[in-house]
C-alpha cells in the first residue's frame, strides 16, 4: 500500500518536473499581444529606475491608456547598465518587449537585420513629422526605412560646476585643449578634483577617446569605419596619441577605475552633483542624473556646459559633436497600431515638454524646444544647431562586439595597462570573435 | 567511512541469497518466480525514483553541455538558429587571445593561493578551536559566518570599504600607517591580492568547519596512548592528526580548486561588467560572460564555456584519479567484488 502510494507520488512528481521543463520553454513568449476581444497589452522597457524619470514614463502611460481605453502597457525599468544586455537576451529568445529604447547605431542594425524591429515608416503621424528634424530622424534609418521614433537628443560635452571654477579663479570656459588643461592644472592647485570619469562601466572613459577621434578623424573615415570596422587609418592612432597625452596629465578622480557613471554619491555624476569633482564629459542626460544625485534631490544650481575643445591639426570639422539620438523602437512582434500610436503619443509637444522637465535634457520636438530655458541647455542646444557634424557614440555606432572591446581597450589605457596600438589590435582581435 | 559502506555493500547479497535459496537447500519455482517479481518491481522503483533526478540532469546539465559544443562551432549573434560554420576557429581565437591567456593566469593564482593562505590558517584555527577554550561557540559562530552571507553582500561591503576613499584607508590613515593606503581594487598590481584575501576571509569558515568534524572523527585513544608514550603537543599533532585528517584535507582541497575554477560572481559584483580584465581580476567566467553575452557573440561565447568545461574536467579527473584514489577506493571507483 504505502509502496503503491509511493510510486504514485513519484510519477507524480515526474509529471511536474516535465511540466516544470515545458512552462520553460513556453511560458517565456509573454510578450504582449492581442487577446482577440480587441484589448492589447503591451510591455515597455526603459532605463528610468528613478525619481522623476520614472515618474514620467508612468504618467505618460496612464495619460495614454486614459486616452485608448483598450490598450494596457506594462512597464520594466531597468538600470541603464544592465538593459544592452538583458534586451539582447529577450530579442535572441523571441521574447522582446513590444516597445523598448533605440539607441541606433550597430546595435539597432543588428536587431534589423535579424528582423527583431517594426518597419514604421508609415505609421509616423504628422506632428511627428513637422516637429522632430530629418536629421533625428535619419539616426534610424536603415535600408531606407525607419525603425524607431525619436524622442530626445542628447549630444555630448563637459558639465561643470560653475562654483569650483570660480574657486580656481577659472575665468570663461575652455575652447581648446591646451586651456582645459591650464584650467585643470588651477583646479588641481586649489585642492579641487578636476574631472569626475566613471571608468568602472567603461564606457565614460572611452567617450574621451570618441571626442578626441572625432577631432582627428573625418567624417567621412568615422562612417566608412562603421561599415567594413576596420581601424586602419592613421586618424585613430592620432587619436589614440591624444588621449594619452590627456591621461598623463592625471586629470581624474580618486579610484576613478572602479567608480560608476551613474549609481549614488560616490559615482562621477554623484562626484559632480555634491561638487567633489569640477566637470565631466557626457551626454545631455546628465543634468537629469546630476540632479537625482544632489543633495536635495533638486537640480545642481551652479552646472554649466561646455563643448567639447578643439584640438589643433585634426581632420574633423571644428565643431563636430558626438551625440545619439535617443528613441523607441516597436518589437516585430508588437500589435503595430497600438504600439506605433503610443510612439506617436510620446512626441506630442505637450509629452516633450514634460519630458524635458522630467530629465533636465533636451526633446526631440522641436515645438517643445522653446520651453528649455536653462542656460547650461541652450547651450547645448545651440551647439547642436550649428554643429556641421554629429556622430552616434562609437559603441552604439559600431555594434555591441567591437564598441565593448573599444571601450574596455581606452580603460586600459587610462590605467596604464596598454598602449595606443592596443586600442587598434584589441578591436581587430575583438571582430574576430563576433 | 568508506570502507563501512564497502563492507555494507558485500554484505548485502550474501545475505539476500541465505535468505532465498538458503532455505531448503534447492530453488523452487514460486521462489524463483517471487524473485523475478521483485526484480522487476526493484527496476520500476529505480526508474520511478531516479527519473526526476535524470530527467533533470540530462535536460539542465547534458543538454546544455552538447549545445554549447555545437554552438561553439559556429559565428552566431544569438539570433535564430546559427548557420555561419567556422569549424574550430573560436577555438584558435581563444588561445591565441592574450585576454585568455591572462585569465588562465589569475585562475590558476586563487586555485594556488586559495590553498596555500587558507589550509594552513584553517588547521591552526580548527586546531585551535578544537580546544576546549571560553567562548568557543561564539568565535566557531564568528569565523563561520562569512561563508554564510551571500556573495553579492560580500562584494558589495568589501568594495565599498576599499574604495580610495573608502574605510580602509582611513582606519589606515588615523592610526598612523597613512603610507599603506592604496587603490586596493583599482590598482592592477594589487588588485588580483585584494581578490584573494576576500575569498580566504569569506571560504575559510567552510574549511574550519571541515576540519573541525575531520577532528572530532579521530578516537580520542590514539592521543592518549601517544600522550602515555611521552610524545609532545606538536609530536602528536604531526604523527596523528594530520595523517588522520588527510581525507577531508584532501577533499577540501578539490573542493576549493574546483570553487576557484568557476569564480564569477565576486569578481562581477565588485569589479562590474568591464573592468576586470584592466584590474586584473578576470576569471575565465567572466572572459566568458564579457566576450560572449556582453558582446553579443554567443558562438564564441559556447566555446569559451567547453574549454572552461573541458579544463574543469580534466583537473578534477587528474585529481581523483592521483589524489583522492585512495579515499575512493571502493565507493566511486569500482563494484565491489560479489
Amino acid at each position: 500500500m504505502t509502496r503503491k502510494i509511493r510510486a504514485t507520488a513519484a510519477i507524480a512528481l515526474i509529471g511536474a518536473t516535465a511540466l516544470v521543463a515545458a512552462g520553460c520553454s513556453a511560458g517565456s513568449d509573454a510578450a504582449g499581444g492581442d487577446s482577440g476581444d480587441g484589448k492589447v497589452s503591451m510591455t515597455f522597457w526603459n532605463n528610468s529606475t528613478t525619481g522623476p524619470g520614472k515618474a514620467f514614463w508612468q504618467d505618460t502611460v496612464k495619460a495614454f491608456e486614459a486616452k485608448n481605453p483598450n490598450v494596457t502597457i506594462k512597464i520594466q525599468a531597468i538600470q541603464n547598465e544592465d538593459l544592452d544586455g538583458k534586451l539582447q537576451t529577450a530579442l535572441n529568445s523571441n521574447s522582446a518587449p513590444d516597445v523598448f529604447s533605440q539607441r541606433g547605431g550597430g546595435k539597432m542594425a543588428a536587431m534589423v537585420n535579424a528582423g527583431q524591429l517594426m518597419d514604421i515608416s508609415d505609421s509616423i503621424g504628422s506632428g511627428a513629422k513637422s516637429g522632430i528634424s530629418d536629421g533625428s530622424f535619419k539616426a534610424f534609418e536603415l535600408n531606407g526605412k525607419t525603425w524607431a521614433m525619436p524622442t530626445n537628443v542628447d549630444p555630448e560635452g563637459i558639465w561643470y560646476s560653475q562654483d569650483l571654477f570660480e574657486e580656481a579663479g577659472i575665468e570663461g570656459t575652455p575652447t581648446t585643449m591646451d586651456e582645459l588643461n591650464a584650467d585643470i592644472q588651477k583646479l588641481k592647485d586649489k585642492g579641487i578634483q578636476p574631472v569626475a570619469v566613471g571608468a568602472k562601466d567603461a564606457w565614460p572613459a572611452a567617450h574621451w577617446y570618441y571626442n578626441f577621434a572625432l577631432r582627428a578623424c573625418s567624417s567621412n573615415v568615422l562612417n566608412k569605419t562603421a561599415q567594413d570596422l576596420k581601424f586602419d587609418n592613421k586618424c585613430w592612432k592620432q587619436a589614440g596619441e591624444d588621449t594619452k597625452a590627456f591621461f598623463d596629465t592625471k586629470p581624474f578622480n580618486d579610484g576613478f577605475l572602479t567608480t560608476s557613471a551613474q549609481q549614488g554619491a560616490g559615482s562621477s555624476a554623484g562626484l559632480v552633483a555634491n561638487h567633489k569633482a569640477a566637470m565631466e564629459l557626457m551626454g545631455a542626460w546628465d543634468p537629469g542624473v546630476i540632479s537625482s544625485l544632489t543633495p536635495d534631490g533638486k537640480p545642481l544650481q551652479d552646472l554649466g556646459f561646455f563643448p567639447f575643445p578643439e584640438v589643433s591639426g585634426g581632420k574633423g570639422a571644428p565643431g563636430s559633436m558626438m551625440g545619439a539620438v535617443g528613441g523607441l523602437s516597436c518589437s516585430a512582434k508588437a500589435p503595430k497600431k497600438a504600439c506605433t500610436d503610443f510612439l506617436n503619443f510620446v512626441t506630442t509637444k505637450s509629452v516633450q515638454e514634460n519630458y524635458y522637465k522630467a530629465f533636465n535634457s533636451i526633446p526631440a520636438n522641436k515645438d517643445a524646444q522653446s520651453v528649455v530655458t536653462e542656460p547650461y541647455l541652450t547651450t547645448v542646444l545651440k551647439a547642436y544647431n550649428d554643429a556641421p557634424f554629429v556622430s552616434n557614440y562609437l559603441d552604439t555606432l559600431y555594434g555591441q562586439n567591437v564598441g565593448n572591446a573599444l571601450n574596455t581597450s581606452v580603460v586600459n589605457l587610462l590605467a596604464g595597462k596598454g598602449s595606443v596600438s592596443d586600442i587598434v589590435s584589441t578591436v581587430n582581435q575583438a571582430a574576430a570573435k563576433g | 567511512m568508506t570502507t563501512s559502506v564497502a563492507l555494507r555493500s558485500n554484505e548485502a547479497p550474501a545475505g539476500t541469497g541465505r535468505r532465498t535459496g538458503g532455505a531448503d537447500g534447492s530453488p523452487s519455482a514460486p521462489a524463483r518466480r517471487a524473485r523475478k517479481g521483485t526484480d522487476v518491481r526493484t527496476r520500476v522503483e529505480i526508474a520511478v525514483l531516479a527519473g526526476p533526478a535524470v530527467i533533470m540532469f540530462v535536460g539542465f546539465v547534458i543538454l546544455p553541455v552538447a549545445l554549447a559544443a555545437y554552438y561553439g562551432f559556429y559565428k552566431w549573434q544569438g539570433y535564430g538558429a546559427p548557420v555561419d560554420f567556422v569549424g574550430l576557429q573560436n577555438y584558435t581565437v581563444i588561445f591565441t587571445d592574450p585576454d585568455f591567456r591572462a585569465v588562465l593566469w589569475h585562475n590558476l593564482f586563487i586555485v594556488i593561493g586559495s590553498l596555500v593562505v587558507q589550509g594552513p590558517i584553517a588547521i591552526v584555527l580548527a586546531l585551535l578551536l578544537n580546544q576546549r577554550i571560553r567562548g568557543r561557540g561564539l568565535i566557531r559562530v564568528l569565523i563561520f559566518l562569512p561563508y554564510v552571507i551571500s556573495e553579492v553582500i560580500v562584494g558589495t561591503g568589501w568594495s565599498l570599504m576599499l574604495q580610495s576613499s573608502g574605510a580602509l584607508n582611513d582606519l589606515l590613515q588615523s592610526i598612523g600607517l597613512g603610507g599603506l593606503r592604496n587603490d586596493w581594487l583599482s590598482n592592477p598590481d594589487i588588485a588580483l591580492w585584494t581578490l584573494l584575501g576576500i575569498i580566504s576571509w569569506k571560504y575559510i569558515g567552510f574549511a574550519v568547519i571541515l576540519f573541525l568534524a575531520g577532528l572530532q572523527s579521530i578516537p580520542e585513544e590514539l592521543f592518549e596512548a601517544a600522550q602515555l608514550d611521552g610524545a609532545s603537543y606538536w609530536q602528536i599533532q604531526r604523527r596523528i592528526t594530520l595523517p588522520l585528517l588527510g581525507p577531508t584535507l584532501r577533499i577540501w582541497a578539490f573542493l576549493s580548486i574546483i570553487g576557484s575554477l568557476q569564480l564569477f560572481d565576486l569578481v562581477y559584483i565588485i569589479w562590474g561588467q568591464y573592468i576586470a580584465s584592466t584590474a586584473g581580476t578576470s576569471t575565465m567566467a567572466t572572459y566568458m560572460v564579457g566576450n560572449g553575452r556582453l558582446s553579443g557573440n554567443y558562438g564564441y561565447g559556447n566555446a569559451v564555456a567547453v574549454v572552461i568545461f573541458l579544463i574543469s574536467l580534466v583537473v578534477a579527473l587528474v585529481y581523483q584519479r592521483f589524489v583522492l584514489r585512495r579515499d575512493t577506493a571502493g565507493a566511486l571507483t569500482e563494484k565491489s567484488d560479489r
